[in-house]
């Protein structure tokens, strides 16, 4: 342990080095200013960052990536919040509940909410890292994508909690976002599935389209044509947003597990951010005393997820600098920086170079905190968007959806899936078929076919494998008792009636 | 429409499963194939339309907005203005379709101050234009013909290019 404290008072030393601590504050401002812009990912951002990184040192290097890597998850809650346009997937459950209370008139809590629960699971997950990577890394070197599809079955079981008013629209919509998540050129076999000779469906619907276009521009023509529920008046908007250091100790049970399901999430199963704040999501609503509340504004909820997206990067951390694998894209590009720079990640760093390892947990503990201020700046400045009219906002989400769509691929392709999606989307919502759901379908479909077929190729096929390992069969439990709990709730409640 | 749309789901279903024959075509003997997921899911659609459409009959499909016949044809011209946008950027460019776009866009949503269309319209693209083309380098499009040229001739009196 003392060993630790001082490897990480060494860290710290280093990391308010003049140019590494600008270097962490240039991360942070580049990560949430990318993150919140629709169709430019925290992922983009990293990469883009990577050529810069070349001249430096493996500190300040490393140090940029990882502000980057912690303000890029963060910033899509501050666009998803105020505009109902989440700037990654894994901001998505944050949106669900972060918009509803802007229209609320709460923009100040929910804004005040997501920085204060980020940089809380941001900084656990800093020090869990720092304290327990090792014995951590050795549980996780027993997990194998059995127990990763068990996982994304379990984020995929919480559409069961989506379904605010039926069931049955609930898996309609989840399984045909799965069925869109099938299209494209499938990865085992190099097979062309659903493309019908249209050549840009041989790479696959980007989620970020049906993302953008679900979202944004169903919102944009429900706005316009006037069906939209109208937001309460919101004196929240002309001021700044608030830190709630009080309104957190009511939430923290929600903050303390979102946190926990990210850090095991990103660190034992390496299966992200994404996964992790729908896991965290479903797992809140189905403890929750009030779960018909969420989707309508539930500060649990938004807490929950928030915490979880950014508690699992200090658990795809540990993967990375302990295993020498990266848990996620993110942490994968940061690799490339290690070996750019001639160092293995893996269980020899911690006794070859520790100074720069410790530099890195104090880089990572320091980004956190520093996001608490830098969150709150760009939340300040976006929200000052809340006071431009409606028309006009309106207008330019369309255009910045245009070229967010426009800028996956530089394929105009990405921008007619995109408006053809948000057509849907407003039509999906006249209907009473959830969005999230689809969303979730998306994403998480293609992650479980992947863990699926992998497991069955590794196992002769053999589909006991995922009740027979201990730890995926209980995650498989649970998510079965998910499904199932809500059927019998209502069974009951209808024997009552 | 609302409560044909579970019927379209299954028949669209069975469509896509119809097609997914011949993709295991390529699988290795005793693996599962590339066809074995999409039909699984698709199962799973047919099942869940099928659920939804019961459902409906026993209870009435809930619509919880419907549209003013106003609304409709503020959102038939939205639509078509969204797609409009989309069809002309790669002739026009995009600088030149977005300046049109918002101005049209914005008078829809109920803008009819000329000065604001304009200033919106011109100045929103042009900071758009500096902010993806000048500092993010997206090659945004530039139109074909004459229309290409004018976005570069604009490019270069922005000290863009």
């Amino acid at each position: 342990m003392g060993e630790i404290f001082g490897g990480l008072g060494l860290g710290f030393l280093n990391a308010f080095q003049p140019l590494n601590f600008l270097m962490i504050v240039t991360g942070l401002v580049i990560g949430i200013v990318a993150g919140a812009l629709p169709g430019i990912t925290m992922l983009n951002a990293i990469v883009l960052v990577l050529p810069f990184t070349y001249l430096m040192g493996i500190v300040p290097a490393l140090l940029l990536m990882i502000g980057v890597y912690g303000g890029g998850v963060f910033g899509g809650s501050i666009t998803g919040i105020l505009f109902n346009i989440p700037g990654d997937p894994m901001n998505v459950p944050t949106t669900w509940e972060g918009y509803q209370l802007n229209r609320q008139g709460k923009t100040q809590y929910a804004l005040g909410l997501a920085i204060m629960s980020s940089a809380f699971g941001g900084l656990v997950s800093a020090l869990f890292l720092a304290f327990l990577a090792p014995p951590f890394a050795k549980i996780a070197l027993g997990f194998s994508t059995v127990e990763f599809f068990a996982v994304v079955v379990f984020g995929l079981a919480s559409v069961s909690v989506l379904g605010q008013h039926s069931m049955a629209a609930a898996f309609v919509s989840l399984f045909a976002g799965m069925v869109l998540g099938a299209v494209g050129t499938e990865a085992q076999y190099g097979v062309e599935r659903f493309v019908f000779d249209v050549p840009f469906l041989k790479t696959g619907i980007d989620f970020v389209t049906v993302l953008i276009g679900l979202f944004a521009i169903g919102e944009v023509l429900d706005q316009i044509v006037g069906t939209a529920e109208p937001a309460a008046e919101n004196p929240d908007t002309r001021a700044v947003p608030r830190l709630p250091l009080l309104d957190l100790w009511p939430l923290r049970w929600p903050l303390i597990r979102g946190t926990a399901v990210g850090i095991a999430v990103g660190g034992l199963a390496g299966a992200g951010a994404t996964v992790s704040s729908f896991v965290s999501y479903g797992l809140e609503k189905q403890i929750s005393k009030e779960p018909e509340m969420f989707g309508k504004g539930h500060a649990g909820g938004l807490v929950a997820s928030e915490s979880s997206v950014n508690g699992s990067t200090g658990g795809a951390m540990i993967h990375l600098l302990t295993l020498g694998i990266p848990g996620s894209a993110a942490t994968a590009v940061m690799m490339g920086a290690f070996l750019i720079h001639g160092i293995q990640p893996g269980p020899l760093l911690f006794t070859k170079q520790p100074e720069q390892v410790y530099t890195i947990f104090a880089g990572m503990i320091l980004a956190n905190l520093l996001m608490i201020a830098l969150g709150f700046l760009a939340a300040l400045s976006f929200a000052t968007l809340m006071k431009v009219p409606a028309p006009i906002l309106n207008t330019f989400i369309v255009v910045f959806c245009f070229i967010g769509a426009f800028a996956l691929r530089n394929d105009m392709a990405d921008v007619w899936l995109t408006m053809l999606f948000g057509v849907a989307g407003f039509f999906m919502r006249r209907w009473d078929l959830p969005i999230p759901p689809l969303v979730m379908g998306v994403i998480l479909g293609p992650m479980a076919e992947q863990y699926f077929l992998t497991s069955m190729v590794a196992n002769q096929n053999d589909l006991t494998i995922f009740v027979t390992r201990p730890v995926s069969a209980t995650i498989l439990a649970i998510a079965v008792a998910m499904l199932v709990w809500p059927v019998l709730k209502r069974m009951r409640a209808r024997r009552n009636a | 429409m609302a409560a044909a749309a579970p019927l379209l789901g299954i028949a669209l279903a069975v469509a896509l499963l119809l097609a997914s024959r011949g993709l295991d075509n390529v699988s290795a003997p005793g693996q599962l194939g590339p066809a074995f997921w999409p039909r699984l899911v698709l199962a799973g659609l047919a099942v869940a339309c099928l659920a939804k459409a019961v459902e409906a009959g026993r209870r009435p499909v809930r619509v919880s907005r419907p549209a003013a016949p106003l609304a409709r044809g503020r959102l038939t011209a939205a639509i078509a203005l969204i797609v409009l946008y989309v069809l002309v950027t790669p002739l026009l460019g995009f600088a030149l379709a977005t300046a049109a776009f918002i101005a049209v866009f914005l008078a829809l949503c109920g803008t009819r101050a000329p000065l604001v269309l304009a200033v919106n319209a011109v100045a929103g693209t042009v900071a758009l234009l500096y902010l993806f083309v000048k500092l993010v380098y997206l090659p945004l499009p530039k139109g074909e013909g004459s229309f290409e040229l004018f976005t570069l001739a604009l490019y270069r009196a922005l000290g863009i290019f």
